[in-house]
């Protein structure tokens, strides 16, 4: 299993025919510096904004003891975890007990040497790298089963079944969402989907591209087990789901996976929709605009320096939103999961396909962008293929009763194998 | 082609088989005598010691070093998926093989092919493969642990396989995995005879479309000038999938829609058949 480690090495190893020493020198700080430095660090300070936040939605304080306003209270976090004892269960089967936690770690950091936090800032730049993405972050099912079926407790067995039916279900709206982005782009690479956006506006900006943004975010939500989403760990129902088992850092790293891949799928949705570092429509494409161009390394800082400002501001705001809906809404029930991603994320997105296309044909492929056409065009369809689409899910969840025995019998074979 | 060579392949298949089946468990599991045993271990050591004379050093080193390392770690997987006694422990060998190979296919420049087995079978199926065991598993060994129902036909079958896989790579004559660089080889057709043949000039659109048609995937970039290093893996294997192999996709995806009707029509539930009832059950909807 540690062969899933050894993936990013001939990624870099392809592109050495291209690299000199220069290149291999910003490897080495990239590894160095960015990867064990910089991306711990983010996930440290994103818990202690979750807690602050949702102290804020529950009309609390929040950590406020460990320095500044708590500011220290991660770094305190961390102590305690590594110098926690570390407990592997009599009958647990230890090996894959050790294992499974670095395999969802391993598929949370591959994530992110492709994303291009600015210019020439993505760590490598395959040309399929969105299938990338999607590959690298489809491994974490396969941790999570292993780490609840290594543990032989049945809340970790419930929990990583749970986790699974719901990763595998939202891959699929999550991947569909991200195909209207590859049309437009015409690239599987992050950095030609960077600069499309550099030239021609976020991809945000037109009613397919925010249906499909909506889409992802959804998507993204349940791919990281967020309420309403976070059935695989529901506290008062399975203990932790598939990590109650694990104590100390095995914990810690659960947790680390848990916020990082927050931050990666935040990260996505930035670059692909958002239109990565670049202001809005009527500053497009701006900083590089304006400041790009240059080779030396100062003309480099004083380009990427805002670029990766503004990009993590828009990733603060996405990681917000994502807390915001966690303290708003209630979890979801595990047939209404399974029915939203099937009867109505799929469907929805697999329109939605159709109706970038038109807005492919109305504003992208010709010479001159037609906009108001595009606009006139594809709105009503989106906004009958929502409403449509909603109306359907409805009576289909009112009409059977189906939906319950089927939702219990799927929890009376959950239990009958635990 | 060298004849000695293939000999020598004929050799590591011949015994090759015969030493597999003398190990492998009979019907029934019967206990086999020691002798047979013997023999075919024997028998499969001559097999792999003629397979390793094939055998070629790729050229570069740190190439070599990433090449040894996934084929081996994929050998070593696909070895213990079918010696693990826990089925749960041979669909994680499973996982592994399936990286190591992903991990190949990326050594050869093929990331959309790499990509794309990690998601449909680390991420998909091996999770599916999970299911199913923890939900169909008996505790303890399987009997079909322990007795082959047909280890002959099994054997050939395999044997045979394995026997136009080293055909294919002798009459190639490339080192195992890196690059095809057939380029010399004067056998197969090349869009440049054709041109010649036919007294086409070079530089013409017919020349570039002749030279399209003709070549392999991993060619692409070399021919058209204008394909950036950026665009030539996935927009290449696209072009060839559209091109070349147009009614092998449009089969392929006639065949799975077909597959998933099936699924859909097996899977929806139909309304249960009471026996104590005093009315006709109403017609099926």
């Amino acid at each position: 299993m540690n062969v899933a480690c050894d993936w990013a090495f001939p990624l870099v190893w392809a592109q050495q025919s291209e690299l000199d020493s220069i290149p291999w020198l910003k490897w080495i700080i990239v590894l160095a510096v960015v990867f064990f430095g910089i991306f711990p660090g983010i996930v440290a300070y994103t818990v202690w904004g979750e807690r602050k936040v949702a102290a804020r939605f529950q009309d609390r304080i929040g950590p406020n003891r460990v320095g500044p306003l708590g500011l220290l209270q991660p770094i305190a976090d961390a102590i305690k975890l590594i110098t926690k004892e570390d407990l592997v269960p009599r009958s647990a089967d230890r090996w894959v007990h050790l294992i499974a936690p670095v395999l969802i770690l391993v598929s949370a950091f591959l994530v992110l040497p492709v994303i291009p936090f600015g210019v020439g800032l993505a760590a490598v730049n395959p040309p399929s790298g969105l299938i990338y993405l999607i590959a690298v972050s489809s491994l974490s099912a396969l941790g999570i089963f292993l780490a609840g079926w290594s543990s032989r407790n049945k809340y970790s067995l419930l929990g990583a079944m749970r986790a699974v039916a719901q990763l595998v279900s939202y891959e699929v709206p999550q991947v569909l969402s991200i195909v209207p982005i590859i049309l437009w782009a015409g690239s599987l690479s992050m950095v030609t989907i960077f600069d499309k956006q550099v030239l021609y506006g976020w991809f945000l900006f037109s009613p397919p591209g925010m249906l499909a943004f909506v889409t992802l975010t959804i998507a993204n939500i349940a791919e990281v087990n967020r309420t309403p989403f976070d059935l695989p760990e529901a506290e008062s129902e399975i203990i932790a789901g598939y990590h109650t088992e694990y104590s100390g850092m095995r914990f810690g790293l659960f947790f680390l996976a848990e916020y990082l891949s927050v931050f990666a799928v935040s990260c996505l949705g930035t670059a692909i929709f958002l239109g990565g570092g670049t202001l809005p429509w009527p500053l497009t494409g701006e900083p590089v605009v304006t400041l790009g161009g240059g080779e030396t390394l100062f003309a480099m800082l004083l380009l990427n320096l805002p670029l990766i400002g503004i990009f993590m501001a828009k990733v603060s705001l996405y990681i917000f939103l994502m807390f915001w809906i966690r303290a708003t809404l209630p979890r979801l029930r595990v047939d209404q999961l399974m029915a939203f991603a099937w009867k109505f994320m799929v469907p929805l997105c697999i329109i939605n396909i159709f109706i970038s296309a038109v807005w492919y044909e109305c504003v992208i492929r010709p010479s001159k962008p037609n906009y108001l056409l595009g606009w006139g065009v594809t709105l009503p369809l989106v906004v009958v293929s929502i409403i449509g689409v909603l109306a359907l899910y409805r009576s289909s969840m009112k009409a059977e009763p189906v939906e319950l025995t089927t939702g219990s019998r799927r929890r009376s074979v959950v239990r009958s194998v635990s | 082609m060298d004849i000695f060579e293939i000999v020598r392949a004929i050799a590591v298949i011949v015994l090759g088989a015969s030493g597999t089946w003398l190990l492998l468990p009979h019907r029934h599991g019967r206990i086999k005598p020691a002798r047979s045993t013997l023999v075919g271990v024997v028998l499969s050591g001559i097999a792999l010691i003629c397979l390793a004379t094939l055998w070629k050093p790729p050229t570069t080193f740190l190439a070599g070093a990433f090449f040894y390392l996934f084929a081996l770690s994929s050998l070593a997987g696909a070895v213990l998926t079918i010696t693990s006694r826990n089925p749960v422990y041979s669909a994680l060998w499973f996982a592994a093989v399936v990286l190591s190979t992903a991990g190949l296919f990326l050594l050869s420049g093929a990331q959309f092919l790499a990509a794309g087995t990690i998601i449909v079978y680390a991420g998909a199926i091996i999770v599916t493969f999970l299911f199913v065991i923890m939900l169909a598993q008996k505790e303890g060994r399987a009997t079909y642990d322990r007795m082959a129902r047909s280890p002959g036909r099994a054997t050939a079958t395999c044997f045979l396989l394995f026997w136009s896989l080293l055909y294919a790579l002798i009459a190639l004559k490339t080192p195992p995995g890196l690059k095809p660089d057939d380029a010399t080889d004067s056998r197969l057709a090349r869009g440049s005879n054709l041109l010649i043949a036919k007294g086409i000039a070079p530089n013409t659109p017919e020349a570039s479309v002749v030279h399209r048609a003709l070549s392999p995937t991993n060619r692409l970039p070399d021919i058209d000038p204008g394909t950036t290093a950026l665009g030539r893996h996935v927009a290449g294997l696209g072009g060839t999938l559209y091109t070349d192999h147009l009614v092998t996709v449009e089969l392929v995806g006639a065949l799975l829609f077909a597959a998933l009707i099936g699924a859909i029509a097996i899977a929806t539930p139909k309304p249960p058949i009471r026996p104590v009832q005093s009315n006709p059950p109403p017609p099926a909807s």
